[in-house]
């Protein structure tokens, strides 16, 4: 009984740390597959901004801005800027909310959500080169590729959906700032939500 | 029929499921307790949050860490009723995947102080109801909870059931302590390093840096902790960018225990096996500026001192007296000056030089040695006979042998015996001058004591500079006698105060030994006196033996043992005792503490003149408050860390300790009756 919790514990350890990109910072590039098993390169989205987004379907923070619709109707303002958004699933096999490819094709449809991709990171690298601690926890990237937000998608901190209503939508307002060539007001903030359920 | 059982089945299954999500649907179980269910108006009454989470379950502290929520209450209540913060007891860290979480995996408790209107009516009823939303978390799954929890207060006469308010003890002595010195901290490139004041006696078990500010450090990162002397050093990786002007958070010390503090920007010395501690760059610079302010007014202040007074007053005498050239004048004003400043930075470098051997020493420190104090009687008791006239020495217009030489001589030592004696006269401003001393490096800690000097040789120097002031002076005559005479008086006074302080040092025979030295020593300049004015050749004779016999006993007498002169206290007074405080603190009395020195002059005129009265006597009675003293005459090395740590290095230092461990508060340096009587206890 004791070599696997120590094995495990040396996991833990041996976890490397999240690393801050530090926002102004360029974005580091990552390739994942998406939901049907196609290899996604952040590269290939230069010239134009990137929203990312980490997501586990069954963290309560998750569904109070997909079953409200919020997420979505974020995904479809970003889009209509011609915005690309891509989602992030680093969640790791056994641990809430990880999906295979064929769960997360479902999950799109049945949430209508509109990402550009579904990426999976079960491995939790692209998350931890983001340091991605929160679901959800959010990225905007400029067209010169640089990231100029990153942190909550409101400044209301809670579960409620309720609380939806009366909450500025932090990524709406950082792409708003980046459209009009204005400095991002909130160019950082504290993402909250679950923890990302990393392996290890 | 399968059909039919496998329903069945499905129900049995889901029934406990359902039961589950319907009635305790909580995975961390809430509590609403008021401490006191009858709180008296105008009170502070404490409710407390008791959660208790299932087992592998966990709430979060204040700062979640890396994810996790704060908790979040809306009051209902009656109008007039006004809730604090959330007051989290000290959390545990939890990493989970690489993420730091601060939190809770055993039952903790969260405190509320409700300020209850004074104008209340006893038995008017307060329906109190909180809506309080908190994040539950296991390794895997977060849960986002909620609960209206109701309780009703009904004004009374503030009564708390014993095993409450032990239950509340408990949950107190679980919440951080607020430190009341700031710490400092430091940002260099990735390396965040912070440095709190920790007495080098303080149990510090399991250090480690909770912060309450965000984006400060990364949290995950591990914390390199190093205790050196009288601070604790915790080193970890900064967060990207942060760069705040002021941080909050909570050092733990032990495994429940620890302090809540503030820090600001700082440079920090490295870790040092000696010990040594070397603090530079602009905050230091600040800091060095407002402590020399607070040094020169502190020694300006000296000035009105009555072992002092008398001292300047002679030399304004004589410079008004002599009727010197303005040059004189002034040349005998910068020797006033470099005399006073010269003793002062003497003092300091003797007491830098003992901090640097790592020895605890505060300010005052010369005096606690008998033989230090002895050698003070002889000469002030020699200046006191002089002034009143029982013999005459030539030249100007007196005192003691060196300060007695005219013109710039004179002066000078004039300067050095003003400031020697002045040390005991340890007023406003100087502690906290001196306690800023004793943290910086050696020459800003110099620089403050040459404040302290210049500020006591101020108004000689202006006498000398300015002649405008000279001539407000009242013009010589017959009046100067008189007046030396009564001059006389408060010499006498420091005198016998010197003699009592003696005999507490060195007890009866020490006293008699220090006296008989004063005596002898009289005698020898009467008779110095007698043969000057009888133009004899070789007056000075007389004083060898008298030197002789003196030195002698100095060399004799010694501090008797620190237990025969420990018991000072008052009837009534408990001794000092930290131990004693935390207890009487956990037991919600309210305690004034107090640091005295028997060669303190202001100690013993506030508690004669203050906390010894009848008055000040029967309000504590009333409220139960613990008068508990702590006596410095012998150095005692555990008041000496105390006051360190308050930022102090002398007495007299005043604590109010209000009643149900509330912050202490400090008192002036100049206390009154009606002051101590009308403390919030």
């Amino acid at each position: 009984m004791r070599t696997p919790i120590l094995g495990l514990a040396m996991i833990a350890i041996a976890a490397p740390a999240a690393a801050d990109v530090p926002t102004g910072a360029p974005a580091p590039n990552f390739t994942l597959p998406d939901a049907a098993g196609k290899p996604v390169s952040l590269a290939a989205f230069k010239g134009k901004t990137v929203v990312l987004e980490w997501n586990n379907p069954g963290c309560p923070f998750v569904k109070k801005h997909y079953g409200s619709g919020n997420m979505q109707k974020t995904q479809g303002a970003a889009k209509a800027q011609g915005v690309v958004w891509l989602t992030i699933n680093s969640g790791a096999p056994g641990q809430q909310g990880h999906m295979n490819g064929a769960e997360a094709a479902a999950f799109v449809k049945s949430a209508r959500a509109a990402p550009n991709a579904y990426l999976l990171d079960p491995a939790g690298k692209v998350g931890r080169l983001y340091a991605a601690k929160t679901t959800p926890h959010m990225y905007v990237i400029d067209p010169a590729g640089r990231l100029v937000y990153q942190g909550a998608i409101d400044d209301t901190p809670t579960a409620n959906v309720a609380d939806i209503a009366s909450a500025k939508n932090l990524v709406l307002a950082a792409l708003g700032d980046l459209k009009a060539g204005r400095k991002i007001a909130v160019a950082e903030s504290r993402a909250y939500g679950c923890s990302v359920k990393y392996a290890g | 029929m399968i059909r039919t059982f496998l329903a069945l089945l499905a129900l049995l299954v889901a029934a406990p499921v359902a039961a589950e999500a319907l009635g305790t649907t909580n995975h961390i179980t809430p509590n609403l307790v008021a401490e006191s269910a009858a709180p008296a108006p105008g009170s502070k009454a404490t409710l407390a949050f008791a959660m208790r989470p299932a087992a592998t379950w966990h709430g979060y502290w204040k700062n979640p860490g890396d994810a996790g929520l704060e908790t979040r209450v809306e009051w209902t209540a009656p109008k007039g009723l006004a809730f604090g913060a959330i007051q989290y007891p000290i959390p545990q860290t939890l990493i989970i995947a690489g993420l730091m979480n601060y939190v809770y995996e055993r039952d903790y408790a969260m405190l509320v102080t409700v300020d209850v209107p004074k104008g209340l009516a006893p038995g008017t009823k307060l329906p109190i109801s909180a809506k309080l939303d908190w994040l539950a978390c296991n390794p895997s799954v977060c849960v986002p909870e909620t609960a209206v929890l109701e309780t009703e207060l009904i004004v009374g006469d503030g009564h708390a059931d014993p095993a409450k308010v032990a239950q509340f003890d408990r949950w107190r002595a679980a919440l951080p302590r607020p430190l009341a010195s700031p710490g400092h901290f430091a940002i260099t490139g990735k390396v965040f390093r912070i440095e709190v004041p920790l007495p080098a006696t303080a149990q510090a078990a399991q250090p480690y840096f909770f912060p309450l500010t965000d984006k400060l450090i990364d949290y995950a990162a591990p914390q390199k902790v190093a205790r050196d002397g009288d601070r604790l050093v915790i080193e970890t990786v900064a967060h990207e960018g942060a760069a705040p002007a002021k941080i909050e958070g909570v050092l733990r010390l032990g495994a429940d225990s620890g302090v809540s503090l503030e820090a600001t920007p700082g440079t920090i010395a490295a870790v040092s096996a000696a010990g040594a501690s070397e603090r530079s760059g602009d905050t230091g610079l600040v800091a060095t500026l407002i402590a020399l302010g607070g040094a020169v007014l502190g020694g300006l202040l000296l000035n009105i001192m009555p072992c002092v007074f008398p001292i300047l007053s002679l030399k304004a005498l004589s410079l008004a007296r002599s009727g010197k050239s303005e040059a004189d004048a002034r040349g005998e004003a910068l020797a006033y000056t470099a005399g006073v400043i010269a003793i002062c930075l003497a003092l300091g470098a003797v007491l830098l030089g003992l901090r640097a051997a790592g020895q605890t020493a505060g300010w005052a420190f010369q005096l606690q040695d008998v033989r230090v104090i002895l050698i003070l009687l002889v000469l002030v008791s020699a200046i006191a006979f002089n002034l009143a006239g029982l013999f005459e020495l030539p030249a100007i217009t007196g005192g003691d042998a060196l300060a007695s030489k005219g013109g710039k001589a004179g002066a000078f030592w004039t300067g050095a015996l003003a400031a020697f004696v002045a040390t005991p006269c340890s007023g406003p401003f100087m502690g906290v001058a001196l306690g800023a001393a004793l943290v910086l490096p050696a020459a800003a800690a110099l620089a403050i004591f040459a404040g302290l000097g210049l500020g006591l040789a101020l108004p000689f120097l202006l006498l000398g500079f300015v002649p405008a002031l000279r001539k407000k002076l009242p013009k010589p005559g017959a009046w100067m006698d008189r007046l030396r005479r009564i001059l006389s008086v408060p010499m006498f006074l420091t005198a016998l105060g010197l003699a009592w302080i003696a005999g507490r040092q060195a007890g009866v025979n020490g006293m008699t030994l220090a006296l008989t030295a004063a005596f002898i020593f009289t005698l020898g300049l009467w008779w110095v006196g007698r043969r000057q004015q009888a133009m004899k050749p070789a007056a000075w004779w007389p004083l060898i033996p008298a030197l002789l016999v003196t030195a002698l006993i100095v060399a004799t007498v010694r501090n008797a043992p620190a237990a025969a002169t420990v018991a000072t206290a008052e009837p009534g007074h408990e001794r000092f005792d930290e131990v004693r405080l935390a207890a009487l603190r956990a037991e919600g009395r309210p305690v004034l503490l107090y640091f005295t020195a028997d060669w303190c002059l202001t100690c013993k005129v506030n508690e004669k003149a203050a906390i010894e009265r009848d008055e000040v006597a029967d309000a504590f009675a009333a409220k139960k408050v613990v008068t508990m003293v702590g006596d410095w005459t012998n150095g005692d090395p555990a008041i000496s860390r105390f006051l360190a740590a308050h930022g102090r290095s002398g007495v007299p230092f005043y604590l109010w300790y209000p009643a149900a461990g509330a912050e202490p508060k400090e008192l002036p340096q100049v206390l009154t009756p009606g002051m101590l009587a009308a403390l919030p206890a």
